[in-house]
């Protein structure tokens, strides 16, 4: 008999709360998707089928408890930081559902790698293996909170596919580029197309995740559709959304907000709660969907994952290298 | 519109009416407001009082620059009330911060941080200027001292302006529109009153 050890990070599929227990409003739609995901999975192959729809792999293993309640989706899903689509956090909700396209999607792997190439999206999804849930908290520069039930894969398996040359030391991300869709690129200021970046150790660790789903569902455009990367430790300016490129290298990348405010905003931005924004306190956080009355939560080095990624800042002055 | 303008409860309502604004999309359960109330609430509350800090400065010039304009003379009758009003609405958005935040300590660390600092000192000055527009205060300065303190009003505006721009990961353009206004129609009141200045000395 297979024995297998849980992870931390994992949660059983019982435990998430019903996506539509939170829904305040459309939850007829969410029940017409259900109805066509379930049609569709009679069709298509199973690792197509979790692309497409989103929906958590059914063999994914049994998870055990954990003390984290998702957030609402109502709430994950319009109170968005994605600047391509305006800087209010209500819209990329009403911008992004405006002709812009992220289906069909292609993502392109190329740099200091074996196997260099343009993926459709559903493929990369089928080649990685498939599409697993995990529920992870998402702290914010701006001192805010969620917790998102994610679908996708494990971003080491996108680096293990990709096969890196021995002298690859980074992930360098590139974000679309859509001017004409996307009304924030309209304006210069941020330098488009937005730039993120990890180290090797960063991407092949367990926690890095490539989403293409929440609660079960493709992920709406507003979350960076079709696929973004959500690292829980980091602010989540770090999870780039709607990924076109992905380029190995031997250099640090210069990451969009870096750029913009290299006093405020470093290559790492790893959640510490005793190094401060220098406009505000990162010591604690406001959790969204909480309600007026909620006070503020202590936030956790880094971000409650500390076990499983300190060891990849041993010796670095976190200090200097926020 | 000038007789409109005179009148205190009509300007009364237009102070108020902002403050109440705010339930709008908590009872409409907007969902992007929903996710965090108390921040938008937060917000809401200092734009207000920037808003108002901003309109009440320009009732000066647009006399100076209108001398004959009965509206801008109607409008310098609620010179109190409206500073006033930019006042409350800067306690109200400082209450709120301290509420947001968790209480009175955040106030040591906020000293720290230009963004929150600049807050803290207008809010003061827009405090001394609230209690020294009293009556008795104004009588007992007299004229010369309360016009130099009231200047003050100009120091608190240029602190305000940046720390809104400051709350923001970006700089908001908002800012622009309630200030730049505001410096346009001062610079022209300066020009004017040097030149009449002048004129006199001749």
């Amino acid at each position: 008999m297979n024995i297998r050890t849980p992870k931390d990070w994992e949660l059983p599929e019982a435990a998430v709360t019903n996506e539509s227990m939170y829904r305040l409003r459309n939850r007829r739609d969410f029940l017409r998707t259900l109805g066509a995901g379930l049609a569709g999975a009679a069709l298509a192959p199973r690792g197509l089928f979790a692309a497409t729809a989103g929906f958590p792999d059914k063999e994914n293993p049994l998870y055990p408890a954990a003390a984290l309640k998702p957030t609402a989706y109502e709430y994950i899903t319009s109170y968005n930081n994605f600047y391509e689509f305006g800087t209010g956090k209500d819209d990329p909700a009403e911008y992004a559902n405006k002709g812009w396209k992220t289906d069909p999607w292609t993502v392109e792997l190329t740099g200091l790698i074996r196997s260099p190439g343009k993926f459709d999206v559903n493929d990369l999804v089928a080649k990685t293996g498939g599409i697993e849930q995990r529920v992870y908290r998402h702290r914010c520069v701006e001192a805010w909170s969620m917790v998102v039930p994610w679908d996708g894969f494990a971003l080491a398996k996108l680096v293990a596919l990709a096969d890196p040359k021995p002298e690859a030391k980074y992930l360098k991300f590139t974000s679309f580029l859509d001017p004409k869709n996307a009304v924030g690129q309209q304006d210069s200021y941020l330098g488009w197309p937005y730039v993120e970046g990890l180290r090797m150790d960063e991407a092949t660790n367990e926690l890095a995740f490539i989403a293409t789903g929440i609660y079960g569902k493709p992920i709406p455009n507003q979350n960076g559709a079709p696929l973004r990367l959500v690292t829980p430790w980091k602010y989540g300016f770090k999870g780039i959304k709607s990924i076109v490129k992905i380029e190995f290298t031997d250099k640090e990348p210069y990451n969009t907000w870096q750029r913009l405010a290299p006093n405020e905003y470093g290559f790492y931005a790893n959640v510490n709660p005793k190094v401060d924004h220098p406009r505000w306190s990162q010591a604690s956080e406001r959790v969204i969907g909480a309600g007026l009355f909620a006070g503020r939560k202590d936030t956790l080095m880094f971000n409650g994952y500390e076990k499983q990624v300190a060891g990849l800042y041993k010796g670095l002055d976190l200090r200097k290298f926020f | 519109m000038e007789k409109l303008l005179r009148s205190k409860v009509f300007v009364w309502t237009l102070l108020v009416l902002p403050g109440l604004w705010p339930l709008v999309p908590l009872l409409r359960q907007d969902p992007t407001v929903g996710a965090d109330p108390l921040k938008y609430i937060l917000h809401h509350l200092g734009f207000v009082a920037c808003i108002l800090l901003a309109t009440v400065l320009s009732f000066t010039p647009l006399r100076v620059i209108f001398p004959k304009s009965k509206l801008a003379l109607a409008l310098n009758r609620h010179r109190r009330l409206v500073g006033v009003g930019a006042f409350v609405y800067a306690a109200l958005h400082l209450a709120t911060h301290l509420v947001y935040e968790g209480g009175f300590h955040v106030l040591a660390s906020d000293v720290k941080k230009p963004f929150l600092l600049t807050g803290l000192i207008a809010f003061a000055i827009l405090l001394v200027l609230a209690v020294t527009s009293l009556h008795r205060l104004v009588r007992a300065l007299g004229a010369k001292h309360w016009k130099w303190l009231h200047r003050l009003a100009y120091v608190a505006a240029g602190l305000a302006a940046y720390h809104q721009a400051a709350a923001r990961k970006l700089f908001p353009v908002q800012v622009l529109w309630i200030f730049i206004p505001l410096a346009l129609l001062e610079i022209a009141r300066i020009m004017i009153q040097l030149s009449s200045q002048r004129r006199a000395a001749k």
